[in-house]
């Protein structure tokens, strides 16, 4: 039996292993894989519960509170932003859009500007994508987009805005259209059907339900680490203890959980960057009504994007990403604004709003620096992120692109989701309200599903928490392969990213530890 | 207590000591009661025009506060517990004055005068009541939105596979 459920332990229990993976997302995933390909004796460990093709219920009722972090309530500490994160078995990747983006090469550039880190010669991503690409059958997707992302398209043709055609990482898949709540039928290519049951199959052990609270170290090593199971509401609990010795502690639980765990364990931190420069993509929404159904809960839920505005000529202006999400119930009852009539109403044209979404590549411009996460009362803890005016800036042309686009693909009316927007009935309408919304915190609408920063990465210790290789620049046999190490944003959806750095990383780590691990003297 | 639930008991507090009420303090225990009551003024007032205005609007009530009470255990427990501590000083006929802005218990107020309620605390200059505001739209939407029984308005089913 290679999978234990923590919220079944009856007594406290200790484990060793060769390498302990905290986290089982795109990079606890992508790791566990490669190191039991090694030979590694690999302990993955994850908060969630382990959910299957068979557990997956098509309904945000249950989806929500069972593979989300917080139920997918979770918000920035003044609650004006609400975060979309995995936990469960695959992390986010079980339950993401499936969207498959490689770093775009002015974002690598920055960071070898900005922190030292060449990924030209000897760090080259390029072979590491194609393997990830390999792995997870990552193709352009070949079907007609749904009429959601066709609008998106339409748009762009209209007004000669550049688009693109997703990849995504998809075998099989019956353009469903619910991969947010997990994929019915094994389509979606994430961790948990792909790289966590070949590294089981090499001898990996999973521990789902387990919450690990702190790392213990002393000098330049970590020498255990305690975790506690959750309860039915994946609450940590302090029924019993567990307790996990290793030769190599690899931190992969996502770019809040992450910094967390680090913060409770209080480890070295001299750039004094730990938990910090947490960016999101802070993300604005644009709802359309269309004459005919759009039906946005049907079909690949992203098929195209538009990079028009990512990277603007003047580059002290905020770049944004347009995309579309999926439109299900809960998603949009809780989204679109308004209440009793207003927002009955516009919820009975569910099946013919369209909605785009704009991305902001935040952590490029010293007027956006990200958030930080620190601790509750409770060791939890919570991400606070100031929206800028900069950021605010940002968003208001993204409103506008958006309005424009989506009366160019034929929308009778548009609403900014902001609490003070109203039904516009054409461009010239929309394009003088827009101007006139006071974009302040919870008035506008602003969400996002793309955690990234908090243990960057940078060549040298006093700018970053990580170095080149992911590795802890004080503790010797401590890695943290997530996205917590992106030292900005992407301008592009970070799964892929995520997936061909850690790839790398594992393979410097394999060739570092073998001859360590080959010493018997090691090996009991 | 950390700063917006110091903020939240300090409106409430102020409230109860200009009528001479001594020995108030402020709650997080959970309270059924308290939430059921409060949930039972705001739903028909937030879901108006979308609750059916026959019998079936109560079992709509119902499962929508049953929803609410299933649901709140999976947000982080700081959450939670600015959640109870919301429902706990509406409940109370001495603090709810306060955020209400009226003497009259809530579940007394009119449907027009719970939406002018719930309006101020969205244009209010207190953060934390726009929070409020935000926080309780937010939920009570998701949970009645969530179930199958309340998709007819929508035209929507969810597919089921096995």
């Amino acid at each position: 039996m290679n999978h234990l459920d923590a919220s079944q332990f009856l007594t406290d229990q200790h484990f060793t292993t060769d390498v302990v993976i905290i986290g089982s997302g795109a990079g606890g995933g992508i790791a566990a894989e490669q190191l039991s390909n090694a030979g590694f004796k690999v302990l993955l460990l994850e908060e969630g519960a382990y959910y299957k093709r068979e557990h997956f219920v098509m309904e945000e009722r249950w989806a929500y509170p069972n593979l989300y972090q917080e139920g997918a309530a979770r918000k920035t500490k003044d609650q004006a932003i609400g975060i979309l994160q995995g936990r469960t078995v695959g992390g986010s990747t079980t339950v993401n859009w499936t969207t498959s983006i490689r770093t775009p090469q002015p974002t690598l550039d920055y960071w070898q500007a900005e922190f030292g880190l060449d990924f030209t010669v000897a760090h080259n991503l390029k072979p590491y994508f194609q393997f990830a690409e390999q792995r997870l059958n990552i193709k352009q997707w070949a079907l007609a987009p749904n009429a959601n992302n066709a609008k998106l398209e339409y748009g762009c043709q209209q007004l000669g805005w550049q688009y693109t055609v997703i990849n995504r990482n998809v075998s099989h898949c019956a353009n469903l259209g619910y991969c947010g709540m997990g994929c019915p039928i094994d389509a979606k290519q994430s961790m948990l059907v792909s790289t966590i049951p070949a590294a089981l199959q090499k001898g990996a052990r999973l521990i789902s339900r387990l919450s690990v609270r702190k790392l213990v170290w002393q000098d330049d090593k970590i020498q255990s680490l305690e975790a506690v199971p959750v309860d039915a509401h994946f609450q940590p609990t302090a029924a019993v203890k567990v307790s996990i010795t290793a030769k190599h502690y690899i931190v992969a639980a996502g770019a809040i959980g992450s910094p967390a765990l680090l913060l409770r364990s209080k480890v070295p931190n001299p750039s004094g960057r730990l938990g910090k420069h947490t960016y999101l993509h802070p993300t604005v929404i644009s709802g359309a009504l269309f004459a005919e159904d759009i039906n946005g809960h049907s079909g690949a839920p992203q098929s195209i994007y538009s990079d028009q505005f990512v990277w603007p000529a003047d580059s002290s202006q905020l770049g944004y990403k347009l995309e579309v999400p999926p439109i299900h119930p809960v998603l949009m009852a809780s989204k679109l604004i308004g209440m009793a009539e207003q927002h009955a109403e516009l919820m009975k044209s569910f099946n013919q709003l369209q909605v785009t979404i704009a991305l902001m590549r935040d952590g490029f411009h010293e007027q956006s620096q990200g958030g930080q996460v620190s601790l509750d009362q409770e060791q939890q803890p919570v991400l606070d992120y100031p929206i800028t005016d900069y950021l605010w800036q940002g968003m208001r042309q993204a409103l506008l692109s958006m309005a424009e686009l989506q009366f160019a693909a034929g929308a009778k009316q548009v609403l900014p989701l902001h609490h003070d927007a109203k039904l516009y009935n054409s461009w010239a309408e929309a394009k003088a309200g827009i101007a006139q919304l006071s974009l302040t915190a919870l008035r506008q609408t602003v969400v996002s599903a793309h955690v990234m920063g908090g243990c960057n990465m940078s060549a040298s210790a006093d700018k970053g928490v990580v170095n080149q290789n992911g590795r802890h620049h004080q503790l010797s046999n401590l890695s943290v392969f997530d996205g917590s190490i992106l030292p900005t944003s992407l301008g592009a959806n970070p799964q892929l990213t995520i997936y061909a750095l850690v790839w790398k990383h594992c393979q410097h780590l394999i060739a570092e530890l073998t001859p360590v691990l080959e010493d018997s003297s090691f090996r009991e | 207590m950390d700063r917006r639930q110091f903020i939240l008991s300090g409106i409430a507090l102020g409230a109860a000591s200009s009528l001479g009420i001594y020995g108030w303090h402020s709650s997080f225990n959970e309270n059924n009661d308290n939430r059921d009551l409060v949930l039972s003024a705001l739903l028909p007032a937030l879901l108006y025009a979308a609750l059916p205005q026959d019998t079936t609007m109560a079992e709509q009530v119902n499962r929508t506060k049953a929803a609410v009470s299933d649901f709140m255990p999976f947000l982080a427990k700081r959450q939670q517990q600015e959640l109870q501590q919301l429902f706990n000083l509406l409940a109370n006929q001495v603090t709810q004055l306060a955020l209400t802005g009226h003497v009259t218990a809530l579940a007394q107020l009119s449907i027009a005068q719970r939406w002018q309620l719930l309006i101020a605390w969205r244009d209010s200059y207190l953060a934390v009541l726009q929070q409020a505001y935000h926080g309780l739209r937010e939920l009570l939407f998701a949970a009645y939105y969530g179930q199958p029984e309340h998709w007819q308005a929508l035209d929507y089913t969810a597919p089921k596979y096995r």
